[in-house]
């Protein structure tokens, strides 16, 4: 379970320091590059990220619940 | 299995459909850029075309250019054909004009529309985007001098391409990532009231546990259209937030779904926070309705489809993307009931819990 949550956690870190890096890297105007595409690749990962985080809030509870019935067992 | 959890097989097959069609369609062939963009009359001009995603060095020869000077009749219209044309690479393109000495205009100066046409890439139109300037004014003399043949016979480009438009270019594509996230919020907030409206009925905890787990998924969707928004927003309006009144609404609306959660937080008592929040969600969802579809509407807004801005309408939703925006509607939405439906069989599971 613990390592599900940390492998999740690990995939966002990855992706966000990697947009952040790209738009370092061409100074400001990397999104308005070729036609403004990446500000569409940036909704989607944004929507992405939204979806894995309402995974990980899920889980949580799910971990929660677990322990309850263990503990009752 | 598979009878019970169609609808999820549904979803995720139209968001592979959104996926794919939605990136891999390319934009229609456009004029990215005219330069000079301003003339005298008298004179032989040239100007540079920059083309987007134009095809130029594979209609070489079939080329052509004119100018168009609208005036205030149909039958006032006069064009100019261009002198050359000269194909530098595919998107770069240098056209030469004999402008004659007088213009086809009652004023000393006026904005011509540019048309380019050619077989591989269709007729491309660069509305009022070039101006004209005589020193002296002979209208009679620039209607002469200027031809009066209509244009005829323009190409149609016939390929799988979504509309080019100044100001979004690729990030029209937004619309199958942006707007269905709302659609998908709209539909868990409307089934979320359906639910308290039945608790209020018969009291079954099973109705709240349903509510609540709509509005999670739902409010979850509010919020990432809310940030995608501003996203977009940046490289269109020009700022994340403008302080529009689409944003604001949306924003207090949201709010106002954050404190239903608060609400639910504040009780104690299973029953009691179940009715109040029932209550409260009516009024909320009462609350949402006119606050990002009547507001709005009202006043002016930089969003598409409020006050003082058309919806999208025939030139920035053609048919070709129609053909991946409903299906992506439909997708998003799907997707927001699923997760929503794993949050509820959690909170069942949970109260089960707590019953034992």
């Amino acid at each position: 379970m613990i390592w599900n949550r940390l492998l999740l956690v690990g995939l966002l870190t990855l992706l966000v320091q990697q947009t952040a890096f790209a738009q370092q890297a061409a100074s400001g105007d990397f999104l308005r590059s070729i036609g403004h595409i990446y500000v569409v690749v940036a909704v989607i990962l944004i929507i992405f990220i939204g979806i894995v985080l309402f995974l990980i809030y899920l889980d949580r509870k799910l971990t929660k619940l677990e322990n309850q019935i263990n503990q009752n067992e | 299995m598979i009878r019970q959890s169609w609808w999820k097989i549904l979803s995720v097959l139209l968001l592979v459909y959104t996926f794919v069609a939605g990136l891999l369609v390319p934009l229609k062939p456009g004029i990215a850029e005219v330069s000079p963009r301003a003339f005298k009359a008298g004179s032989e001009v040239e100007m540079t075309v920059t083309g987007y995603n134009s095809m130029y060095s594979k209609a070489k020869n079939n080329l052509n250019a004119w100018l168009k000077l609208s005036g205030e009749n149909a039958e006032d219209e006069r064009v100019l054909k261009a002198s050359s044309i000269q194909v530098v690479n595919d998107r770069t393109l240098k056209l030469a004009f004999k402008l004659p000495e007088y213009l086809p205009s009652d004023s000393k100066d006026d904005v011509c529309s540019l048309i380019l046409d050619s077989p591989v890439d269709g007729a491309i139109v660069l509305p009022e985007g070039i101006a004209l300037t005589q020193d002296s004014v002979n209208f009679k003399e620039g209607m002469d001098l200027w031809s009066v043949d209509k244009i005829t016979h323009l190409n149609v480009n016939s390929g799988l391409t979504f509309p080019y438009r100044s100001v979004l270019y690729e990030t029209i594509r937004n619309q199958y990532f942006h707007v269905p996230l709302w659609f998908a919020m709209l539909f868990l907030f409307l089934f979320s009231v359906g639910f308290s409206v039945r608790y209020l009925r018969t009291f079954d905890a099973d109705a709240d546990h349903r509510t609540l787990a709509l509005n999670r998924a739902g409010f979850a969707f509010g919020i990432l259209g809310l940030v995608t928004g501003a996203i977009w927003a940046k490289y269109t309006w020009g700022a994340y937030w403008s302080w529009d009144v689409k944003q604001n609404m949306t924003a207090v609306a949201l709010l106002i779904y954050a404190a239903y959660f608060i609400l639910r937080g504040a009780f104690q008592d299973e029953e009691k926070k179940a009715r109040l929040s029932a209550v409260y969600n009516i009024f909320a969802f009462a609350a949402l309705i006119p606050l990002i579809f009547v507001i709005p509407r009202l006043t002016d807004s930089l969003h598409p489809g409020n006050g003082g801005n058309p919806a999208f309408g025939k030139e920035d939703l053609d048919n070709t993307m129609r053909m991946v925006f409903y299906p992506a509607g439909i997708g998003w939405t799907l997707l927001g009931f699923w997760i929503a439906a794993i949050a509820y069989r959690i909170e069942k599971l949970q109260s089960k819990l707590l019953d034992a």
